[in-house]
C-alpha cells in the first residue's frame, strides 16, 4: 500500500486506485489528512468532497444511527456577555480538541480549557446536576452523558 | 438579446413615441442581462429603463451599495442579492467573513421603496433584519432565503406577523437557530394568502395545529415542504386539506406506519391529482415511499437526495414509475443498475443530480454508481442538459461517449471522490474525456471538473469552452498555464473557482483587465503569494482583493507578512464601491 505521507495532490503519476479492504480505511483515512485542507475538523475532511452541510449532517446520522449510536446530542453555548447563544450537536466532535476548534471558529477568538486568567476565553460546562464546572476534566465520553449546557467565560478583569 | 439588438436598430424610430409606450415595449423584455444591453443603447433609454425596472439580480453584493442601486432603480420591487462565494458552501469561508443583510433593508426602508420581492444566497441575515423587513414593506410578498445563516425562529415570527400580503416563504439549507418558538402560530388568522411554505431545513419541533390550521385556511397554497418533525397522520392531515398542492416535501416518518394510518395517507395521497414535485423522506422507511405510487406518474420533480435510509432497490421500483420525470436528485445508492432504469423510464429527463451517500469511503460497498450509469444516462434521456455526477471512478472513453450522446449540456458537473483519480482502465488523465464535453457540448455554461487533470484539459476549455460562465477546479492542472488558457480562452467566463491546484502569481497578473469582465476569483491552496496578490491590487483599484487567512489570532500579522508567502485564501472581485469596512480580522483586503 502506497506510502500515504509521499502522496501529492500535484503529481502527474498514476494514483493507485485499488479500493481499500476494510483494514485499510484507517488508511485511506489518512490519505484526507494530506490534501491541504483548510478546516479544522482533521478526522475526515470537511471541506471534501463538495457537498453541502444538510448533506453532509444527514449521512453522518445515519452512519451513526447504523452503528447504533445516539446521534444528535444538542446542546446550547452562550459567549458570556452575549445574549444569543448558539447551538451545537456535540456528537459532531471526536473530542476536546475538535470541540474548541470548533468553538474557537464559531466565536472568532481563541477558547481554551483551563483555569480561567486575563487572557483567554475559559470553556466551562453545566452538568446534569446543575453544576458549572471546568471543560476537561473527565475523559471524553463522560462529559457527553453529563453536559448540560456550554458557557464561555470572559478573560477575567484585574 | 436578439430583441434588444433589433430594438437598437430601430431606435430613431422609436424615439417619436413617448416614453410610455417605449416602456410598455421594456416590459416585454424580462432578463435582467437584455435590460442591461438595453440602458446602455442611448441616455434616453437608460433613463426610462431604470426608472421602469422592477426586477434587479446582484451576483456579488460587495459590488455596488444599497444607496447606488436605489439611486439607479427607485422602482425596485424584487431584488435578488447574493453574498458568500460558492465555495463558502463547503467550509472554505469563515462564517463571519461577510454579506449582511442589514445594510441593505436598513437603506431599502429608508428610502421608502416598494419591495416586495427578496431572494437571498449566501448571505448573513439577523432577526433584527427580518424584522425591519417585516415593518417597512406594505405589500412584502416573497421571501427566499438560500443558504443564509444568523437568524432564528424568532426573525420568522416577525415576518410571518407583520408581513400581510405574504405569498412566498422559502426557506432552503439554512442554518436556523431554532427557539422552537411558536412561529407559525404567529401568522394572523387574517392571513390567507399563502402560495408556498418551506420550512424543511428547521431542525427543531413543528407546532402542529398552527400549521394544519395554517394550511387549512390557505386555498392559494401550492407548494409545501415541511421538516422532520412532521409525522405521518399530520402529514395525512394536513393533505387532505390541501388537495391542491403541486408541490410537497415530506417530513420524518415513523419507521413502522400502522396500516390504518397508511391507508389514510395513500387516500389522501390520491386526492392531490395535481402534485408534480416531491422531495424530503429523510428518515422514512422505505414503504411510505410506496405511498405515493398513485401519483408517481405524474410527478416532473423528485428529490430524494436527503432519503438516505432508501435502498437501492426501494429506489428503482419507485422511480421506473415516473414515467414524465425532468428533474431527478438521488443518492449514489440507486446504483448503475438504477441509473439504467432511469434511462429506460424517464425519457423527459433534463436535469439529474446523483450525490454520495458515503462520501468518505468508509463503508465496504459495491454499489455507487460508476462511469456505466452515466453514460446509460446520457444514452438514454435525450433531452439532458444539466448533470451533477458524484462518483469513484471514471474513465476518458465513458465521458467521450456522453459527450456523443447529449451534445446539449448546459450544466456538466463531475465530481469523483478522491482528487486525481486517473482513468480507472488506462491509468491516464482525464484530460481527454472532458476535452470531448466541451468540444461537443457548445452550449455549455457551467463546467466542474475532478480526477487527474494535466495543463492539456485547460487547454481544451479555452480552445472550445466559448459559453462558459462558470468553472469549478479541483486538484487540477501542472503549471501557471493551465490558468492562462482558461483566463485566455473563455471569453464569457464570470466566475472561476479553482482550489488546491498549482497556479501562481503568472497566471494571477497576467492579464488584469480580464477581471473586470468576470464577477469573481476564488482561489485556495493554490501558489499565489501575498506578493502576488498585492501587485494585484495595486494595477487593479476597481478589484476588492480579499486574502482570507485562518491562523490562531485571525489576522494577518503586519510585522511578520513575507512577500513569498503563500496565501491560504484569495478571493477578488470587481466593484463600483471600492474596499469593504464590515470585512472581520481574519479578511485582509489589498
Amino acid at each position: 500500500m502506497e506510502n500515504s505521507n509521499s502522496y501529492s495532490p500535484y503529481s502527474s503519476s498514476s494514483v493507485d486506485s485499488t479500493k481499500p479492504s476494510p483494514s485499510e480505511s484507517s488508511v485511506n483515512l489518512s490519505l484526507s489528512l494530506t490534501f491541504p485542507s483548510t478546516s479544522s475538523q482533521r478526522e475526515t475532511s470537511q471541506d471534501w468532497p463538495p457537498i453541502k452541510p444538510r448533506l453532509r449532517d444527514t449521512l453522518k446520522s445515519l452512519r451513526l444511527r447504523q452503528r447504533g449510536y445516539n446521534t444528535a446530542l444538542f446542546v446550547k453555548v452562550y459567549m458570556e456577555g452575549v445574549p444569543i447563544g448558539r447551538k451545537l450537536d456535540l456528537s459532531t466532535f471526536s473530542g476536546y480538541k475538535s470541540l474548541l476548534e470548533n468553538l474557537s471558529h464559531m466565536f472568532d477568538t481563541s477558547v481554551i480549557c483551563g483555569t480561567r486568567d486575563s487572557k483567554n476565553h475559559v470553556l466551562t460546562y453545566q452538568d446534569k446536576d446543575g453544576d458549572w464546572m471546568m471543560v476537561g476534566d473527565i475523559p471524553w465520553d463522560m462529559f457527553l452523558e453529563t453536559v448540560r449546557r456550554l458557557k464561555i467565560t470572559r478573560p477575567e478583569r484585574c | 438579446m436578439d430583441r434588444a439588438i433589433k430594438l437598437q436598430l430601430s431606435t430613431s424610430e422609436m424615439n417619436y413615441f413617448p416614453d410610455e409606450v417605449i416602456e410598455h415595449i421594456f416590459d416585454f423584455i424580462p432578463s435582467h442581462r437584455d435590460r442591461n444591453s438595453i440602458s446602455l443603447v442611448s441616455k434616453s433609454w437608460h433613463k426610462i429603463e431604470r426608472s421602469s425596472r422592477h426586477q434587479v439580480f446582484i451576483g456579488n453584493c460587495y459590488a455596488i451599495s444599497p444607496e447606488r442601486l436605489i439611486r439607479r432603480f427607485p422602482c425596485l420591487r424584487s431584488l435578488t442579492l447574493k453574498g458568500k462565494p460558492h465555495f463558502a458552501d463547503f467550509n472554505l469561508v469563515p462564517h463571519e467573513w461577510g454579506g449582511f443583510l442589514h445594510p441593505w433593508i436598513d437603506a431599502l426602508s429608508k428610502a421608502r421603496v416598494g419591495l416586495e420581492e427578496l431572494r437571498l444566497k449566501r448571505m448573513v441575515v439577523s432577526d433584527e433584519s427580518l424584522e425591519l423587513l417585516s415593518r417597512s414593506f406594505v405589500g412584502f410578498k416573497s421571501l427566499v432565503l438560500v443558504s443564509c445563516d444568523g437568524f432564528t425562529t424568532d426573525g420568522l415570527a416577525s415576518i410571518a406577523a407583520n408581513c400581510r400580503n405574504l405569498r412566498e416563504l422559502d426557506l432552503q439549507e439554512n442554518e436556523i437557530d431554532d427557539h422552537r418558538g411558536q412561529w407559525l402560530n404567529c401568522f394572523p388568522d387574517s392571513s390567507t394568502t399563502l402560495v408556498s411554505l418551506n420550512f424543511a431545513c428547521l431542525k427543531g419541533e413543528t407546532n402542529l395545529s398552527a400549521l394544519e390550521r395554517l394550511v387549512a385556511r390557505s386555498p392559494n397554497l401550492k407548494s409545501l415542504k415541511v421538516n422532520r418533525a412532521v409525522p405521518l397522520d399530520a402529514l395525512t392531515r394536513l393533505m387532505s386539506c390541501a388537495p391542491q398542492l403541486v408541490d410537497l416535501g415530506v417530513g420524518c416518518y415513523e419507521n413502522e406506519a400502522e396500516p390504518e394510518s397508511f391507508e389514510k395517507l395513500m387516500a389522501a395521497i390520491k386526492k392531490c391529482t395535481l402534485l408534480r414535485s416531491l422531495s424530503g423522506f429523510s428518515e422514512v422507511a422505505p414503504i411510505c415511499l410506496t405511498a405515493f405510487y398513485p401519483i408517481c406518474e405524474n410527478l416532473t420533480s423528485l428529490n430524494l437526495s436527503y432519503a438516505a435510509e432508501l435502498q437501492g432497490n426501494h429506489l428503482i421500483e419507485f422511480v421506473q414509475f415516473c414515467k414524465r420525470l425532468q428533474l431527478l436528485w438521488i443518492l449514489d445508492s440507486i446504483g448503475d443498475r438504477g441509473l439504467e432504469v432511469v434511462a429506460s423510464s424517464c425519457k423527459e429527463l433534463q436535469e439529474l443530480r446523483v450525490f454520495p451517500s458515503d462520501p468518505h469511503d468508509e463503508e465496504d460497498n459495491n454499489t455507487a454508481v460508476t462511469e456505466v450509469g452515466l453514460v446509460a444516462i446520457s444514452a438514454g434521456c435525450p433531452k439532458l442538459h444539466s448533470i451533477l455526477y458524484f462518483c469513484k471512478q471514471m474513465t476518458n472513453a465513458a465521458l467521450i461517449t456522453v459527450a456523443k450522446n447529449c451534445p446539449n449540456f448546459i450544466r456538466f458537473r463531475l465530481c469523483i471522490l478522491e482528487p486525481n483519480k486517473s482513468d480507472h482502465i488506462t491509468s491516464q488523465s482525464l484530460d481527454e474525456g472532458f476535452g470531448a464535453i466541451v468540444q461537443a457540448c457548445k452550449g455549455l455554461r457551467r463546467l466542474s471538473v475532478s480526477g487527474l487533470l494535466t495543463d492539456k484539459v485547460f487547454l481544451y476549455i479555452g480552445m472550445y469552452a466559448e459559453q462558459l460562465e462558470m468553472l469549478s477546479i479541483a486538484f487540477a492542472g501542472d503549471t501557471d498555464k493551465g490558468m492562462l488558457y482558461v483566463l485566455n480562452g473563455c471569453k464569457k467566463l464570470r466566475k472561476l473557482e479553482i482550489r488546491d491546484s498549482p497556479f501562481g502569481n503568472a497566471a494571477l497578473l497576467a492579464d488584469v483587465g480580464k477581471y473586470e469582465t468576470m464577477r469573481s476569483l476564488w482561489m485556495s491552496s493554490c501558489e499565489v503569494t501575498l506578493g502576488g496578490c498585492k501587485r494585484l491590487a495595486r494595477n487593479a483599484p476597481w478589484l476588492n482583493v480579499e486574502i482570507i487567512n485562518e491562523n490562531e489570532n485571525g489576522r494577518m500579522e503586519r510585522n511578520e507578512e513575507d512577500e513569498r508567502e503563500k496565501v491560504d485564501r484569495l478571493y477578488l472581485y470587481r466593484t463600483v464601491v471600492g474596499t469593504r469596512k464590515d470585512a472581520p480580522p481574519c479578511v485582509t483586503i489589498l
